[in-house]
């Protein structure tokens, strides 16, 4: 383990924890609302209490501008952002990496003659974003939906998994087809060792690590897809539109739909955009750091040593 | 191709809410009959219609300022990104700086609209505390737009995308034996960098053009957007939904239009590699 992963492992660790125990711990709950009121202080003089609350000691993070405190909207949004692309990078690398391993370990046994065909398909599919496609699946269906959060959520989850499968898939195919022209997969086949052996024995050991980073990546990559399709008023758990004034709320609090509603908040009331924002990047950042400590320690344990000493 | 984009922008007619309870309901029907109507409207003109809120304007006379700007930002955020891509990345690879690739690794993988909402915040404070104003943060109407600040957006993801790629394969290509061989002879640094390493690296860039102008696309949707600028994705997203619903026509023809711009850019690109292999290649 070297300090990076370490790092990195420790905040999301953090983060994971605070999203599961948060809640019984934090000073507010999602239902409690500051109202309008006439505060005497103990001097004696008066002030008026207005939501939003600027963050203070009674709440740390502030309140939003109907005065539902912006911890525990928090804390409730990071089961969905945390776990949901937990979820989705486990499901995309599980079903794509299997399909490409399928894919590559067949072809390969036929000597791949056909391989620059369906790598340049994968090469044009990363010219469409993402972003649009997503987009067109589901703004029939999320802006005011009957459905419940985690239902709307759900469904958000499957299309992600489904459009982030294609390219799982050519790229585990090009990897198996390199690992399956190795002397020890050819000494294994002309031994009369059956696909699914070279497989389960041969090939898923060698690349578990490559695996595990992706996965990693994925989660980076699915986050960050949280956050966009809220720009455009996708969020994660459906969205509430209002028309007067026009306005788009997150039904889940999402850490990505908090930061598309306070996106005007440039100028005043700057913690309803910095604080959610500095929570997003943070987890970011720990998942990040964990793939890149991943990849050092797999460079580290796999590097050529000397024979001597 | 053009087939996909009809059926793309079918899909928000033809997935839908079920009408009662949670579920979803696949209106096929529904997306083949926008369809037949969006061809039968040719003749009359009527694909080429549209509302935006609740003014009819014709898609003819508004695409033109809107294809014009998205071209604008298209053409230089590819055009500087590819170049400050190409010479930063053989920097990268040259240097030892590990820090400096540790930055560029981490604010390449954030998503971009964190990028251009931090810039715009970094705008924002400086005026705040030294009311000294840098750039516009977002255009307020169509005579001032905004324009250093999204070029600037516009510039630095894909650059970042292309740097990381090009230091990649030069550092590859720096590791090879032509390389010692062509050291060994006594051939200078430079020499070495443009005309022994980077004509081995340029296939690269070229076979990675479409993921690069797929990241500068995805980035021009958000820099529209949180900019207001006036372009075609900004077009096709704000009045996709206009006073009587989903205007199938105006988003077909919007992608198209679209796609219109990615062939420009992608042409444009692969005869910028074209002119690097000219002079480079000997």
């Amino acid at each position: 383990m070297n300090k990076t992963l370490l790092a990195g492992l420790a905040i999301t660790i953090v983060l994971i924890a605070a999203s599961l125990l948060g809640p019984y711990f934090a000073p507010h709950d999602l239902s409690e609302q500051v109202k309008i009121e006439y505060v005497v202080g103990e001097d004696g003089k008066g002030t008026l209490l207005v939501p939003p609350v600027p963050p203070s000691a009674e709440y740390p993070f502030g309140t939003d501008n109907n005065g539902y405190d912006l911890m525990a909207k928090m804390l409730a949004g990071s089961r969905y952002t945390i776990f949901l692309s937990l979820a989705v990078a486990f499901c995309r690398v599980g079903i794509g990496g299997a399909l490409g391993l399928l894919l590559g370990a067949s072809s390969g046994e036929r000597r791949a003659r056909t391989r620059s065909r369906p790598a340049s398909v994968g090469n044009l599919l990363n010219g469409i974003p993402m972003l649009i496609i997503v987009w067109m699946i589901l703004i029939g269906v999320s802006i005011n939906p009957s459905a419940s959060p985690l239902a709307m959520s759900l469904l958000l989850a499957a299309v992600l998994t489904l459009v982030g499968i294609p390219p799982l898939v050519f790229t585990t195919r090009e990897k198996t087809l390199v690992e399956m022209e190795k002397p020890f997969v050819l000494s294994a086949r002309s031994l009369g060792a059956s696909r699914w052996r070279i497989i389960w024995t041969h090939l898923v050991p060698h690349m578990k690590e490559s695996f595990a980073i992706a996965f990693v990546q994925e989660i980076v990559l699915v986050t960050g897809l949280f956050g966009s399709l809220a720009i455009f008023h996708i969020f994660v758990g459906g969205t509430t539109m209002n028309f007067d004034p026009v306005e788009y709320l997150s039904r889940s609090n999402e850490w990505g739909g908090l930061i598309a509603q306070a996106r005007d908040h440039l100028y005043t009331r700057q913690w309803l955009l910095l604080i959610p924002l500095a929570g997003y990047v943070l987890y970011i950042l720990g998942v990040h750091l964990i793939s890149v400590g991943l990849e050092r320690m797999y460079r580290e344990r796999f590097r050529k040593v000397s024979h001597l000493g | 191709m053009i087939a996909f984009v009809l059926l793309l922008a079918a899909l928000p007619v033809v997935i839908q809410p079920a009408p009662r309870g949670g579920g979803l309901r696949l209106d096929w029907l529904g997306g083949w009959s926008s369809m037949r109507e969006y061809f039968r409207g040719f003749g009359s003109g009527e694909s080429f219609r549209y509302l935006s809120g609740r003014t009819e304007l014709s898609f003819w006379e508004q695409i033109g300022p809107s294809f014009k700007t998205t071209l604008f930002y298209m053409c230089i955020g590819a055009l500087t990104a590819a170049t400050l891509g190409i010479l930063l990345g053989i920097y990268v690879a040259v240097s030892r700086k590990e820090w400096l690739k540790r930055v560029l690794e981490f604010t390449g993988i954030l998503p971009d609209f964190l990028i251009i909402i931090a810039l715009q915040f970094v705008v924002v404070y400086i005026y705040l505390h030294t009311k000294v104003l840098l750039a516009e943060v977002a255009s307020t109407s169509p005579r001032e737009p905004a324009v250093a600040l999204p070029i600037l957006s516009a510039v630095i993801i894909p650059a970042n995308y292309m740097i990381r790629n090009v230091a990649l394969h030069m550092s590859h290509a720096l590791s090879d034996d032509y390389i010692h061989f062509a050291k060994a002879r006594g051939m200078g640094r430079g020499t070495i960098v443009f005309f022994h390493a980077l004509p081995n690296v340029l296939p690269y860039v070229k076979a990675n053009l479409h993921k690069f102008m797929g990241i500068l696309f995805g980035n021009l949707f958000m820099v529209e957007y949180l900019f207001n600028l006036d372009g075609v994705a900004h077009l096709v997203f704000s009045s996709a939904f206009g006073f009587e619903g989903y205007q199938y026509d105006l988003t077909a023809n919007g992608i198209v239009t679209l796609l219109v711009l990615y062939a420009i850019g992608y042409a444009m690109l692969r005869l910028f590699v074209y002119g690097w292999e000219k002079v480079l290649l000997r």
